[in-house]
């Protein structure tokens, strides 16, 4: 008959949280896969993620204790150790992040802010509201001296780059959530989506 | 009741941070547009009173942003403590309970009609509850009066209540 635990109904992550995470999910499956790169939907997406991108930042700094980055830092000895255990078949808790998710929790937001930033830098006109207006300012783009040429071909060459890691990444953290919840037992995807953890 | 007031309470407090958790976004993206304009208008048309208003613009929302952040970590923060109340409550509580039964020696069916009692099912209920006749169930409740040395049903609920009002800031064995 004990009803007590540290985190009385389980919470973990707050709508905050769950809301970039899925917006910014969204708008990489979009962007990566759905939408053509030449459209204007493209780069409004683009700005979408990185807006979220930054709040998510700022919440990792002043938002409750499981959101900031004190409560998963960059820890590769940890990651090992959180590997290991679960080879073993041993499965810690962690209230945040897992020390191996927290890795790729930075590696997604250190590519995505790449990919977002390069976005940014490839538009000469921010913002753009037609696509008349937007393709002027491409073909500007091509009329412009050698010296910008290179440079947009190199931010281009970064932005496309960056964008594949950013999928593949993607890739390996779904695959990553998925094994986890197999071992733990616990949902990770539905602590996502409600909140709570199982 | 206060507990159903506390939970209306935290209700309420979660509505209010799934909506800022939106308006946020809002700003977030709103922010982002105007501290990439103000860039784009100073790097075009440099300082003036447009730009620098838009400049202006952009520095507010930030600080909105951060605002609304630190507010939205305030209602986290109630409604966790609410709920961390309410759950030590009810858990010192049974700790309570589960320490006095074993003082008095229940045996496992007198605790659970002791504890139906604790909760306000009456004779009736309690024996519709487990199956057994009234009777039985008055007999076993004459026997836990009798071991927990009250004569009344009110008498054995006000000894609990006396009990975790004594002890305020000291609430029963710790339950692991």
């Amino acid at each position: 008959m004990s009803f007590r635990s540290d985190e009385p109904s389980g919470r973990v992550w707050d709508p905050l949280v769950r809301l970039t995470h899925w917006i910014i999910a969204a708008a990489i499956v979009l962007n990566g896969f759905i939408i053509d790169e030449d459209a204007l939907a493209h780069i409004w997406i683009g700005y979408v993620a990185l807006s979220l991108l930054a709040l998510r930042l700022l919440w990792g700094f002043v938002g409750p204790e499981n959101a900031r980055f004190s409560a998963f830092p960059i820890s590769f000895s940890g990651a090992a150790r959180h590997v290991s255990g679960l080879l073993k078949g041993q499965h810690s808790s962690y209230p945040s992040h897992n020390p191996l998710g927290a890795l790729m929790v930075y590696a997604l937001w250190g590519t995505l802010l790449v990919v977002s930033v390069t976005g940014v830098m490839l538009d000469s006109e921010l913002f753009p509201e037609n696509e008349a207006e937007y393709s002027r300012q491409f073909e500007d783009d091509h009329e412009d001296d050698d010296d910008d040429d290179e440079r947009n071909e190199l931010i281009e060459d970064i932005h496309e780059g960056a964008a594949n890691l950013l999928l593949l990444l993607a890739a390996l953290h779904v695959g990553g959530v998925i094994l986890e919840s197999r071992l733990t037992g616990h949902n990770l995807v539905r602590a996502m989506i409600t909140g709570r953890r199982s | 009741m206060e507990e159903s007031d506390t939970k209306n309470r935290i209700k309420a407090d979660r509505r209010r941070a799934s909506i800022l958790a939106l308006v946020l976004s809002l700003q977030a993206l709103a922010s982002v547009f105007f501290i990439a304009d103000v860039a784009q208008d100073l790097r075009w048309s440099g300082l003036n009173l447009h730009s620098g208003f838009e400049a202006v613009v952009a520095f507010a929302l930030i600080v909105g942003t951060t605002f609304g952040s630190l507010q939205m970590r305030q209602i986290l923060n109630r409604i966790h403590q609410a709920e961390t109340a309410m759950s030590v409550a009810s858990g010192a509580f049974f700790d309570l309970i589960e320490v006095r039964f074993a003082e008095w020696g229940l045996t496992p069916s007198e605790a659970e009609v002791a504890l139906f009692t604790l909760k306000g099912l009456d004779t009736a209920d309690i024996a519709t509850a487990r199956g057994a006749a009234q009777g039985t169930v008055r007999a076993q409740l004459a026997k836990v009066y009798a071991k927990a040395g009250v004569s009344s049903r009110g008498q054995l609920t006000s000894s609990f209540i006396e009990d975790l009002l004594m002890t305020p800031n000291n609430p029963a064995p710790e339950a692991k």
